[in-house]
């Protein structure tokens, strides 16, 4: 069996061996001359759904990254580049990235969330890219992504595409409920917080037994952003000037109160902080849930059921947030390594197609979303909501550590074994703490 | 040759017999090990299904114990049994949710959610009467409020009733990172990975967890990816999978990585736990055995080797000693009949003297012929005698100049008279002698050619040719000369085995043409010793019927103090006639007659009285006899004390000579002769003193010289030799006088 393997093996090589030269005889034709000099790019990306208006064929956002790295592979000539692509799973950022720095698995490329990827940037790992972004493609990509992507004045990272939430309704449990003046078909509606007060006392007292006013949920850190954002509602900024968190202030407290209060009053489902966010989202898509969060990617599944609503707050005209994904470099001391993937960026931000390819929510590139806004789920109304949208990261250097610190406070706060005060002291104290030990801690590259 | 061709094969088929053992041995070995392993891969796979299953139990009676407690709560309705169970869940390390399904095919959550009846399926599967069931969360069953990857826990719950509704099961749902670290069990050094997959392929506890269902991966799909071994097909894999079998298969993966897969059904499931170990760890347990086999291997071999090196030696020197014990026994036989022989002849001759005793001319012949045989007997005792010294290296070879040309005629003079008498010619060829004047032994040198020259005179036939070349070469930076001396005859020559032993001792070859030469044997292979002492070489050609060619091929160091002076050349090739030759020695004969004659007649007139020790009467009462005869007055004593006495009791010069024997009783010869020298008188001093000795080697004659004798008389006594020496003695007392 043995000689048998050895035989069978030595001719898999051989046939390798000339597949391989015939190959590389045929490749030789079509790839471009480069100096020969080999450049091996690792590229992470997080196991993310996707979709693109024209291309039913991408389902997740890998497809897209492959997409880019092979049209980028095909024509680059100034190295014989390969990119390995590689997909992590969501809840495992810190072992694909952090834990990897200083192995042969360290990420030469990143694609991810912001809210994921900012931390690293305090790493002294990523490197900026302000050399990459040229006059057009700074041009070409909105300015309030810009924003994000800028720390201390440098570009740490590349938006490709953004995802805005906001919160959505059950139309016909409002239509139950008798609030059917509430609904709306078309617009992103913005209550005043009395409306808000009102529109879930009506919910939480017509609904029948098994449904629910709206989302609340405290067992994990996922989906807390929608959380913080709802601290907003009586007229709090929630980050200070220095971006540290401010909820020990009147407008502060009487959003924790007000918070604290739904659960007495009825407006989410019972021991609501054991729920986790994907409790709320499958109770919203059985239809026990008047009002959930939604993104303009997400509201397509619930086809015209649901209508749109900004978060309550600071204002009458609400506010909402954005997700924002796009790509970091980083330096793992090999300056070939960085030149090429700089060069893939440069590559993928002058490629009007490959930019399109975000075009399945919305596009950070305006000529993307000029060509292709017409066809993406309400677009229109979430270009329009921007003006409303609110950083709910307040350029945070760690923003896990601050999240381990606040649903354990909004569970607490729920529980009613603190009040809002306390909440509102424990969590600007022990979030801020967090904060500036971020701040300390962090090493931005030069 | 036939031999050699056997001891090859019988040698080949050894080593191959060894090699097919060391090859069955090691596929056994191999066998072994591998069955070992898998021994140990079963040990750990019923392990870690035992530890599977006890978990899995565990999570049964957890949940069985929740729903004993919801049947004591005080709950009523639905959202309260919800509540309840919110708080159950919130409460379990174990489960991230737990529901209830009622008779109706609702599933209700601990996070509120209510699934209806056509949303889910799992009530269809306990529909089968089956009491508990866990599986891999698929939304394929209907989807609940994850993604992540997760297991569903399901016990029977008949007759539970809350607030007047029919419970029948209960479900949990648990995310599989929970129990996946206690599932994962690596061995084997963290090579071997265990796994459990269900029956679609999906893992349940794999070294790579995905989290999300989006993200799983199928243990088929590696499997396709790579490919298997042995004839196996994927299908062969999931429906032994299905059916709960217990199975191994070899398989390499994509990245050429091959593996051993173990299979175990996990009870109550339709899961597979799987124990993949890369054959490397087989390799690898199997190298220590394969390098303390080979080792051992080597070292038995070796041990081997060696004892049949020292069989081999034993055996040889065995046949070596039969062979030389049947030598010497021949040899002994040839002894005996050489020695009886001429014994024999003496004693007939005796008999016949004794009874011819008044008939003078047969006398004469009896006499001439008795000597003759003495001779023989002589040169026999004298050959035994050099071989037993050469073998026991005690042979002392003397470095002195000499004459090799000088040498090499003497010998040739010496057979010249018997060359003429068988009508042999000979041929010297002594051009190439350019270097003569040597330093070495030139005794030894002249009994190796001695040797050489008689064998071939006795077996060259009548109008044969003997020829005799020289050859030299000098080597400047080491000035030694490299001589080169061949004789050839055209005698009966010898057969190719008997040249292999000829330089043998107690060889000697009798064949039809020589059978009437007989010998002792022994020559040659004193000379074939002797040269080898010299550090030369002494080879031979020869082929029966056609004659054989001695080559002698010795170095010595060149005599530069006679370089100078060195004499013409030899010419070249110089045949030269019998009938020359005989001229040459009757005119050499006929000188030396002449001039024994006129000494003896000028000495006759002298009367010189010798001293006698001799022991044994026989002897004495010869050398009495021959010296009385000769008109020598003798004194004879029977010891050493005795001719010490003799001589004191002498007058000063009296006694002319002391003939001494060596080994006397009461004292011997070498110390009477220091006691003599030692006495105060003139004549003590410069007497001259014969040791007549039957010890006839070099260190008995220095013994002799160092004990204040002058000369050396062997026995048998050369009459004429020591005549001679008396003559000399004679002669200086009248030169003196």
């Amino acid at each position: 069996m043995r000689l048998h393997h050895l035989l069978r093996k030595s001719v898999a090589v051989l046939c390798t061996t000339a597949l391989a030269a015939s190959m590389a005889f045929m490749s030789g034709c079509a790839s471009p001359q480069n100096n020969g000099e080999k450049v091996n790019l690792l590229f992470k990306v997080p196991r993310t759904g996707h979709d693109v208006v024209f291309d039913d064929s991408i389902t997740q956002i890998d497809q897209v990254i492959r997409k880019m790295a092979d049209e980028f592979v095909a024509q680059y000539d100034k190295a014989d580049v390969e990119i390995e692509v590689e997909v992590f799973e969501q809840n495992q950022y810190d072992d694909a990235i952090a834990n990897s720095f200083d192995t042969e698995h360290s990420p030469d490329l990143l694609y991810g969330d912001y809210f994921n990827m900012s931390t690293y940037i305090h790493s002294g790992r990523v490197v900026p890219l302000d050399d990459v972004v040229s006059i057009a493609v700074r041009d070409n990509v909105y300015d309030y992504l810009w924003d994000i992507s800028t720390i201390d004045g440098r570009i740490y990272m590349m938006p490709y595409l953004a995802r805005q939430n906001i919160l959505a309704y059950n139309k016909a449990l409002f239509e139950q409920a008798g609030l059917k003046d509430f609904i709306k078909d078309d617009e992103i509606s913005s209550w005043s917080l009395s409306e808000w007060t009102y529109i879930l006392d009506t919910l939480a007292a017509n609904l029948p037994e098994g449904f629910y006013p709206m989302m609340m949920y405290a067992f994990s850190s996922q989906g807390d952003t929608h959380t913080m954002t709802l601290l907003r509602s009586a007229g709090s900024d929630f980050f200070d000037e220095t971006g540290h968190f401010n909820l020990s202030t009147p407008e502060g407290i009487a959003a924790l109160r007000w918070l604290q209060d739904g659960v007495d009053r009825g407006w989410y489902p019972p021991h609501s902080e054991n729920l986790e966010i994907e409790d709320c989202s499958s109770l919203f898509r059985q239809g026990q849930l008047g009002i959930y969060m939604v993104n303009n990617a997400s509201i397509e599944r619930y086809d015209g059921t649901v209508g749109l609503v900004n978060f309550p707050g600071p204002d009458d005209e609400g506010c909402a947030t954005t997700f924002v994904s796009g790509f970091e470099v980083f330096d793992n001391g090999d300056e070939k390594k960085l030149e090429v993937a700089k060069d893939f960026l440069r590559y993928v931000y002058t490629s009007d197609e490959l930019m399109d390819y975000a075009a399945g929510t919305l596009p950070a590139s305006k000529a993307s979303s000029e060509r292709y806004g017409s066809q993406i789920e309400a677009f229109d109304l979430f270009n329009e909501n921007r003006k409303n949208v609110v950083d709910f990261t307040g350029s945070n250097p760690d923003t896990r550590a601050v999240r381990e610190v606040f649903y354990e406070v909004i569970h607490d706060l729920l529980m009613k074994n603190i009040t809002p005060e306390d909440a509102a002291a424990t969590i600007d104290q022990r979030c801020n703490a967090a904060i500036d030990e971020g701040v300390a801690a962090s090493v931005l590259h030069e | 040759m036939l031999n050699r061709r056997r001891y090859i094969i019988i040698y080949l088929v050894s080593i191959a017999l060894v090699i097919a053992s060391i090859c069955v041995y090691l596929t056994q070995l191999s066998s072994t090990v591998n069955q070992n392993l898998m021994s140990t891969v079963d040990e750990i796979s019923r392990h870690d299904v035992e530890s599977i299953e006890g978990s899995l139990d565990n999570a049964y009676v957890r949940l069985g114990s929740v729903a004993k407690r919801m049947e004591v709560y005080d709950v009523h309705t639905l959202e309260e049994v919800q509540e309840q169970l919110n708080l159950e869940s919130a409460s379990s390390a174990l489960f991230n949710a737990i529901y209830l399904l009622d008779s109706q095919g609702y599933l209700y959550s601990s996070s509120m959610v209510r699934f209806d009846p056509d949303e889910h399926a799992y009530d269809e599967i306990l529909s089968d009467g089956r009491e508990k069931f866990v599986m891999l969360y698929d939304d394929a069953n209907g989807r609940l409020e994850t993604t992540k990857e997760s297991l569903i826990y399901g016990i029977r719950t008949d007759g539970m009733n809350i607030g007047g509704r029919d419970f029948v099961a209960m479900i949990g749902r648990s995310d599989l990172s929970i129990i996946r670290d206690q599932l994962l069990i690596e061995s084997f050094d963290s090579q071997g990975i265990s796994s459990v997959v269900n029956d679609k392929g999906y893992y349940i506890v794999s070294a790579s967890p995905a989290t999300d269902l989006a993200g799983r991966n199928n243990f088929y799909d590696m499997l396709e990816s790579g490919h298997l071994e042995d004839g196996v097909t994927i299908e062969e894999v999931r429906r032994n999978i299905s059916e709960g079998e217990s199975f191994v298969i070899n398989c390499v993966t994509a990245d050429d990585e091959r593996l051993v897969l173990s299979f175990a059904p996990v009870e109550g499931t339709n899961w597979s736990f799987i124990m993949a170990v890369p054959t490397s760890v087989f390799d690898q347990r199997f190298a220590p055995f394969i390098t303390m086999t080979a080792g051992m291997l080597v070292a038995v071999v070796l041990v081997l080797f060696i004892m049949m090196i020292v069989i081999y030696n034993f055996m040889k020197r065995s046949v070596q000693a039969s062979a030389e014990s049947a030598a010497r026994a021949e040899f002994l036989s040839n002894m005996s009949h050489e020695i009886r022989t001429p014994l024999n002849g003496i004693i007939g001759l005796n008999h016949l003297m004794e009874n011819n005793l008044d008939d003078e001319a047969a006398m004469r012949g009896y006499v001439k012929k008795l000597g003759n045989a003495a001779k023989y007997l002589l040169s026999l005792v004298n050959d035994i005698l050099d071989v037993s010294k050469l073998q026991a290296g005690k042979v002392e070879l003397a470095e002195e100049p000499f004459d090799l040309r000088v040498t090499i005629d003497n010998v040739c003079d010496m057979q010249r008279e018997p060359m003429l008498e068988k009508g042999i010619k000979f041929v010297t060829e002594a051009d190439n002698l350019s270097y003569p004047y040597l330093i070495g032994d030139e005794l030894r040198v002249s009994q190796v050619l001695m040797n050489i020259l008689s064998n071939a005179v006795k077996f060259t036939p009548s109008e044969g040719t003997i020829t005799i070349t020289t050859n030299q070469i000098l080597t400047v930076s080491t000035e030694m000369v490299a001589t080169t001396i061949s004789i050839a005859d055209t005698g009966c020559g010898m057969t190719p085995e008997f040249c292999e032993h000829i330089f043998d001792a107690f060889s000697q070859e009798r064949n039809k043409i020589s059978g009437s030469q007989k010998g002792t044997g022994l020559g040659m292979a004193i000379s074939h010793m002797l040269v080898s002492q010299m550090g030369g070489r002494l080879s031979v050609v020869s082929e029966l019927g056609s004659g054989s060619c001695f080559t002698v091929q010795i170095s010595m160091p060149l005599d530069h103090a006679r370089l100078a002076s060195m004499p013409e050349r030899i010419s070249g090739a110089t045949p030269v006639p019998a009938d020359r030759l005989q001229g040459m020695h009757a005119q050499g004969a006929s000188d030396a007659a002449s001039s024994q004659g006129s000494n003896a007649a000028k000495l006759s007139d002298v009367s010189v009285k010798l001293l006698i020790a001799e022991d044994n009467d026989l002897n004495a009462e010869i050398i009495v006899s021959i010296l009385e005869k000769q008109g020598y007055e003798t004194t004879l004593v029977a010891n050493g004390e005795e001719a010490i006495r003799a001589f004191e009791a002498s007058e000063e010069g009296e006694f002319a000579a002391i003939l001494m024997d060596a080994q006397m009783p009461v004292m011997d010869g070498y110390e009477a002769a220091k006691e003599i020298r030692k006495l105060n008188r003139d004549d003590a001093k410069n007497v001259r003193i014969f040791a007549c000795t039957a010890s006839t080697f070099a260190e008995d004659r220095n013994r002799a010289l160092e004990s204040g004798m002058d000369d050396f008389l062997a026995k048998p006594l050369d009459v004429p030799v020591m005549l001679r020496k008396l003559e000399a003695v004679k002669a200086s007392l009248v030169s003196a006088e």
